[in-house]
């Protein structure tokens, strides 16, 4: 009996560690069906597709990348969004500096980052250093971040750029290998270095971790301007792709990369989550708004499905982490 | 047992709410039947009001309309759901780009793959469209109001409410957006034909009436004589006429508005909006998508055509030729 039961339970751990790849194909499926049927032509067989997912995907997922390390911590990071635009417009500034052809793109590409983690240098001074929580420190720089956007963009709120390999850069498939290339760099650094196992050390037990002989506060500064560097990131690919930095470009971005990373299965508690999880959970979200426009929907029902998905995903968790304490 | 239940039940959640959401008809070519996706700018009565007189004009012609609309006015919001609608192959796309420049190269996706373009209420590039010059003269038509000449419509309205002295401010959404870019610039051009009136910092709200109302607080702080406010689109009015209601300034600080939402006739009435110069979006629906049915067959169609304006007041609104152009959800 009692192997049988295990062997149960084995059965439904895997289930629940599989549960967002196996809903990722079965809404794939679906919409496959739809298509089949009632549009007469293939969903997912269109390179032009999966290219648009792909794309609608990368843009969370890059804020994601950072996020999923901060959330892992127990933090949030609210102001990824508002980083994000202030580098859209940084980099389309900087391009038009000093007259005709402006600072070279490595220069304005480091500069951008630099400057960015700066925002992300003081998220974490203030979570690590005195104490205040993530919630309300990132709130503030959201709004700093946004201003020093709108600001930085000048009279107008959009900054043209024009500029050869800038688009490049934002042309066809490059922004998703570019992000695809970072993501798979970030889940070698989170699952095989110290610096991952300090992470999740810190999200487990921060008392723990500061006992073990991490130094707990430094970790955490690095982390908030690692997820604010990946905003950066995020910044750079929006103007690239639309030729114009934006102040508001991560506006809308910031609940889809918290989204993707607790669909991903990581806790607001912290201790769990990892990349490929996130990963998916923007495939997920992206699936569901591509999906839902394409077999012609109404739009709101995005919003209510995307929600429900966030929802089921947090349930499915806490019946796994149940499952995980039976055994 | 009771995980796999949770599991089984969310799964069935699922499919029931897939099965739900479907319910949509089938997109098929047929070149009887033309499709037409439009897309306006970001969920407010405006586009509506554009979106019936759309649905009127694809059942004259017999087309097929597709809508999809983006809950903010984003670039980061808008391409997603125009890359998606690139993906279902209408014969022509009727957008509303929220932004000049960024939505050039994605609408430029659509050009290439054989979807004509039209845009409506706002334009790409110079809004001078088939001219051969330029990276952003491919769509087929720009339909819309003349905002120029409504800007300066709205000028010489609020100048003769002020008694052509005082101090104004314009009330904005922000920069980057053809429409209102150009409200603001006509309602300039017309002010320097006004040397009493004093033209202060234009404010920008982002399409937020909150902030809207609160910049009103604050210029009035600052400026308490301000004689009037130009409030260059719909949620800009909002605000800037709750902002004066706020400030118990109502009548001493004259408010035009763009645009003519729902309520504006009582607002009117009761002095809290002097004037609202109303577009016409269900007419640019409507062109937008008789000019779209006509590329899908085959004609040309003109390259622009404005929609007009109507000047409502207090004096006129109740009269039903004016009063039908307040827009509804």
């Amino acid at each position: 009996m009692a192997t049988s039961s295990s062997a149960r339970l084995e059965r439904l751990a895997l289930v629940g560690r599989l549960w967002p790849w196996l809903f990722l194909c079965a809404l794939v499926a679906f919409f496959e069906c739809w298509s089949q049927v009632r549009v007469g032509r293939s969903f997912i067989g269109s390179l032009y597709n999966v290219q648009a997912i792909l794309l609608a995907a990368s843009a969370p997922l890059m804020l994601a990348i950072g996020q999923t390390f901060v959330i892992i911590t127990a933090g949030i990071d609210l102001s990824v969004g508002f980083i994000m635009g202030l580098a859209a417009v940084c980099v389309a500034q900087f391009l038009g500096l000093g007259g005709p052809g402006g600072l070279s793109l490595a220069i304005t590409l480091v500069a951008t980052v630099a400057i960015c983690a700066l925002p992300g240098w003081v998220n974490g001074m203030l979570i690590a250093r005195l104490g205040v929580p993530a919630f309300i420190g990132t709130l503030g720089m959201y709004g700093v971040a946004r201003g020093a956007g709108f600001l930085a963009a000048g009279s107008g709120m959009t900054v043209p750029v024009d500029h050869a390999g800038l688009a490049w850069i934002g042309t066809g498939w490059t922004p998703v290998v570019i992000t695809g290339v970072l993501l798979a760099a970030m889940h070698f650094v989170l699952s095989q270095t110290r610096f991952g196992q300090y992470t999740y050390a810190i999200g487990g037990n921060q008392q723990s971790a500061a006992r073990a002989g991490i130094d707990v506060r430094r970790h955490l500064v690095q982390v908030y301007m690692l997820s604010a560097a990946f905003a950066a990131c995020g910044g750079i690919l929006y103007t690239a792709r639309y030729g114009a930095g934006a102040a508001n470009a991560g506006e809308s971005l910031l609940l889809d990369s918290i989204a993707a990373v607790v669909i991903g299965g990581a806790s607001l508690f912290g201790g769990t989550g990892n990349l490929v999880g996130s990963l998916i959970g923007a495939l997920i979200i992206a699936v569901i708004q591509f999906g839902l426009i394409f077999i012609d929907v109404n739009a709101f029902w995005q919003f209510i499905a995307v929600g429900a998905v966030i929802v089921l995903s947090v349930l499915i968790d806490q019946a796994k982490d149940k499952l995980g304490n039976a055994s | 047992m009771s995980q796999r239940r949770v599991l089984i039940r969310g799964a069935l959640g699922a499919a029931l709410a897939a099965t739900l959401l479907a319910g949509a008809g089938p997109v098929r070519a047929d070149a009887n039947k033309p499709v037409i996706a439009l897309l306006p700018g970001v969920v407010d009565p405006f586009y509506f009001t554009m979106r019936r007189g759309a649905e009127q004009a694809a059942k004259e012609t017999g087309s097929e309309l597709l809508f999809q609309i983006p809950k903010a006015w984003n670039t980061a919001e808008q391409v997603p759901i125009l890359k998606a609608l690139i993906a279902k192959h209408p014969d022509v796309l009727v957008i509303a780009p929220v932004d000049k420049t960024q939505l050039i190269q994605p609408l430029k996706e659509a050009a290439d793959a054989g979807i004509k373009v039209i845009t409506v209420d706002t334009f790409i590039g110079t809004g001078k469209y088939r001219t051969g010059a330029g990276n952003a003269d491919f769509p087929y038509s720009y339909v819309a109001s003349d905002n120029v000449e409504g800007g300066r419509i709205a000028a010489k309205a609020l100048a003769k409410a002020v008694g052509d002295k005082g101090a104004v401010y314009i009330e904005n959404n922000k920069p980057g957006i053809s429409s209102t870019d150009q409200r603001m610039q006509g309602f300039q051009e017309e002010m320097k034909n006004h040397p009493d009136i004093k033209l202060l910092e234009t404010q920008y709200n982002e399409d937020d009436a909150n902030r809207a109302a609160a910049h009103v607080g604050a210029v009035l702080a600052r400026t308490p004589d301000l004689a009037g406010i130009f409030a260059a689109n719909t949620f800009s009015g909002k605000g800037a006429a709750a902002g004066v209601k706020n400030a118990g300034k109502t009548g001493a600080v004259k408010v035009v508005t763009f645009d003519a939402v729902p309520g504006i006739d009582a607002d009117l009435k009761s002095g809290l909006v002097d004037i609202a110069v109303a577009q016409k979006p269900s007419e640019m629906g409507y062109m937008g998508v008789k000019y779209a049915a006509d590329l899908a067959r085959g004609k040309t169609v003109p390259a622009l055509f404005g929609t007009g304006f109507v000047v409502m007041d207090k004096s006129n609104v109740d009269d039903p030729e004016v009063h039908k152009f307040i827009y509804s959800n």
